[in-house]
């Protein structure tokens, strides 16, 4: 186990170093001059265009001209360190600006799957025992609409009906709880209605299994059965699909953060792409991939636990 | 099952409760909640920050304002007048205080123009600076590298509005902001980026009447016409302009449209055959319905133009060739031009290649697509092919950059600094920075280079009235419409007035809240 282990967190490091180095050197060769993007997102207007004399000092500003290994080169070296650099258009640490966003960014993707677990497993239960009852059918329905829903149109009912029209929820901010819900709700949406989906699937395959019917016969609550024999082994598919919409959610709830003016990692960072902020990019894609990372590993640890066959080493 | 209804029973208490708790707050004493339609990620005028701090946040001023229709007037400067042809002396007005209580003198403002000068490069390449003299505490003399006329206007430009060195920390880096304008920096959140401001009540321009204005960053279009109706917000701009009207529909709300100094055009790659000939320039211009685009693209946010200045700005010249829609004319241009439609597809063509065209655009200002689109349809009524295509800025100006294009719609601002030279200068002038069409005229540079050494007010117009007379004929770029913004509020604001001068919208310190 312990050998697994190393193993498996020598290969997060490669993975991360080699997603930061594909993301720097696509940064550099997407169109578009990034001395001149910069300074569009600084001092100048969209449509204004870059007089040499400032292009040339932006670019020895932040060293643009130097070959692009080196460049990469003098990040990792930072990095490493632990100093992420500066930010080319805010002009704060990376690393400052990334604690800014981080808290919101996280109780978002918290609050979202903590939504989509808590009524996603046990709806998935419920209409796997009721099979293509009347309940289930509806419930099938409305997870399809849900799955298939575009987040942002989603977020946009739920301001009219909730905010406008009954006044419970601000519309837009980051605060206190109120301001949370919705966002969740609507960045829950998707997980919540796959969760359900897997689940009752899970369920279903798990149900039909000889040793199901054998504790059944033996005189065990179907409860007991449900809960100890049945939800342990149906859960793992849920668990993987949850874990990468996790992963999403930390880093990809872009539309919803914009809808919800929420101020986390991923607004950050397409913000930064747009501007060519290349630190700030970079600090922002390794932590939410470093994140990624963190969660899959911890999913694959789950399974030991959840399914005892499963054996790593 | 008693467990579940258990859980619903708590829910609707928790609801009830929120619903509660979200009635009790929100009763603003004299306080405007402003959805802004940018991000704010800071408060410095020098770098990049100016509008919001200027225009929005009132917090600073700068040394000289413009009138509604684009006259200079006095704001922190009381007078102004050149010494020679590279010297200017600006007289500062007495009495005015910064928001700490201290006095704003000359070397305030040498300090604020210094800095500016020094962190933001278009204030650099602008102001073209050599030395700042202070001759006593209330006046100023600016000496430039070369003669510039148009240096009263550059004055007005936000990134020089006139900080107090306290701003500045110990460590050098910037602190908290403080200024002359009607209201004082009162909280800026990093996280939320939420600008909070409160009335100055020592203002020198008179009496304040809002207590406190509060900027909320929504970037998202319909969030702020959403945040507007719940009543989140007072005060908005650019809900979406398909909504426009229905949002002015709605009880307590109301929408403005206005145009802004900025306009809808196409320039036009000269290198290009057949848009090195005149008539099928001027044929493309006929050929566009302006009055469909302003009606049915932007939703008459926006107005129809054919000139770069709107009539609002005292030196426009309103005599130039206006290109009304008219097809008949677009189509002889062309025929005369020699393009023909010879097989019958719709397409003209001459010498066997076919009408083409490729028109290129960036998607970041919400009216430029779906104007592209337009204009293809309306150009193939008269047999030309339009090829539109809508990138990120970064992409179309890169591509401008390389040749690779033949038109290309843009939103460009023509009063950043109050003078018609600044745009007709930058745009026209043969090593103008804005002029990718590669358009030279050498009377056009002749007229420029006149102006820049011209101080005579009605002298220079008239001189730039002839020049936008020839780019009128010659036209290199063809305009379409001015932009336009939608201002939404409730109509419990009041007081606002719109300034055309403004970059977005100006808030004003007569604006307050009716009970």
């Amino acid at each position: 186990m312990m050998g697994y282990l190393l193993k498996r967190l020598a290969f997060m490091g490669v993975t991360v170093l080699a997603v930061c180095a594909l993301t720097f050197f696509l940064m550099n060769i997407i169109p578009g001059g990034t001395a001149e993007l910069i300074l569009k997102h600084t001092v100048l207007e969209l449509e204004e265009i870059p007089t040499d004399e400032q292009i040339a000092e932006i670019s020895s500003r932040y060293n643009l001209h130097d070959p692009l290994y080196i460049q990469f080169g003098n990040w990792l070296a930072g990095a490493l360190q632990g100093d992420l650099g500066s930010s080319y258009i805010q002009k704060k640490p990376v690393s400052y600006l990334l604690l800014l966003r981080l808290p919101a960014t996280i109780q978002l993707a918290f609050a979202a799957m903590s939504i989509a677990v808590l009524i996603g497993v046990p709806l998935g239960i419920f209409c796997a025992i009721r099979e293509n009852k009347f309940t289930d059918y509806i419930l099938r329905i409305v997870t399809l609409m849900g799955v298939s829903m575009p987040g942002f149109w989603l977020a946009l009912i739920l301001i009219l009906f909730f905010s406008v029209n009954l006044k419970l929820f601000p519309v837009a901010g980051y605060g206190e709880l109120r301001y949370l819900v919705l966002p969740a709700v609507a960045l829950s949406a998707h997980s919540l209605a796959l969760t359900l989906r897997m689940v009752r699937t899970g369920m279903l395959e798990v149900m039909s299994q000889p040793y199901i019917a054998f504790a059944i016969s033996k005189g065990l609550s179907p409860r007991h059965v449900i809960a100890r024999h049945a939800l342990k082994n149906a859960l793992l598919p849920a668990i993987t699909v949850l874990a990468l919409s996790l992963g999403h959610m930390l880093g990809g709830a872009v539309v919803i953060e914009s809808i919800f003016a929420w101020p986390g990692v991923g607004s950050l960072l397409v913000d930064a792409i747009s501007g060519r902020d290349i630190p700030l990019v970079q600090g922002c894609v390794l932590t939410i991939v470093g994140v990624f990372v963190t969660i899959n590993l911890l999913v694959d640890l789950t399974y030991t636990y959840l399914d005892p066959r499963i054996r790593y080493g | 099952m008693n467990r579940q209804r258990n859980l619903l029973g708590r829910l609707a208490i928790l609801l009830a409760f929120i619903a509660l708790a979200n009635a009790a707050d929100g009763s603003g004493d004299q306080t405007l909640t402003v959805g802004e339609i940018w991000d704010i990620e800071g408060l410095d005028p020098a770098s990049g920050h100016s509008v919001t701090v200027n225009d929005k946040a009132l917090i600073v001023e700068t040394l000289i304002g413009v009138d509604e229709s684009f006259n200079l007037k006095p704001l922190l400067a009381t007078s102004w007048k050149s010494i020679d042809d590279k010297t200017w002396e600006v007289n500062i007005r007495d009495g005015v205080k910064f928001h700490d209580g201290s006095e704003l003198t000359a070397d305030d403002v040498k300090f604020s123009i210094e800095r500016a000068n020094e962190l933001d490069l278009t204030v650099r390449s602008l102001l073209k600076l050599d030395s700042i003299e202070v001759l006593d505490p209330y006046t100023i003399r600016i000496r430039t590298t070369s003669p510039n006329s148009i240096m009263p206007a550059i004055l007005h430009y936000a990134s020089i509005a006139i900080i107090s060195p306290k701003s500045i920390g110990d460590d050098g880096e910037f602190g908290k902001l403080i200024g002359t304008g009607p209201f004082k920096l009162e909280s800026f959140d990093p996280q939320t980026h939420i600008l909070t401001v409160t009335k100055n009540d020592n203002w020198w321009g008179g009496e304040v009447k809002l207590n406190r204005i509060i900027l909320k960053p929504i970037t998202d279009p319909n969030t702020r016409a959403l945040a507007l109706e719940s009543g989140d917000v007072d005060f908005t701009v650019d809900v979406p302009y398909s909504e426009a009207e229905r949002i002015d529909e709605i009880d307590g709300v109301n929408v403005e449209k206005y145009s802004t100094p900025r306009i809808y055009r196409i320039e036009i790659n000269l290198k290009h055959a057949p848009l090195d000939d005149a008539r099928v320039r001027q044929a493309i211009s006929s050929a566009i319905d302006r009055d469909e685009i302003a009606e049915y693209v932007l939703f008459n946010v926006g107005s129809p133009a054919t000139g770069p200045f709107m009539a609002d700005m005292f030196w426009a010249n309103e005599n130039i060739k206006s290109y009304d829609y008219d097809i008949d004319l677009a189509r002889e241009l062309l025929d005369e031009a020699g393009w023909k439609d010879s097989d019958g597809d719709g397409i003209r063509d001459k010498d066997g290649k076919p009408l083409e065209l490729s028109l290129l655009t960036y998607i970041e200002r919400p009216g430029l697509q779906p104007m592209a689109e337009a204009l293809a349809g309306q150009l193939e009524d008269v047999g030309i092919k339009i090829h539109a295509e809508a990138v990120e800025n970064g992409v179309s100006s890169d591509r401008q950059k390389k040749g690779d294009w033949d038109l290309y719609l843009s939103a460009t601002n023509t009063g950043m600094v109050p003078d018609p030279l600044y745009y007709l200068g930058l745009t026209y002038g043969t090593d103008g920075s804005s002029n990718k069409a590669d358009y030279s005229n050498s009377r056009v540079d002749s007229i420029i280079r006149q102006a820049y050494e011209t101080e005579d007010q009605e002298e220079r117009i008239k001189m730039l009235d002839e020049l936008e007379e020839i780019v009128q004929e010659d036209l290199p770029v063809i305009i379409m419409a001015n932009y336009g913004v939608a201002i939404a509020k409730k109509d419990y604001v009041k007081g606002y007035v719109f300034d055309p001068t403004a970059h977005d919208y100006r808030l004003s310190p007569d604006m307050y809240i009716e009970d």
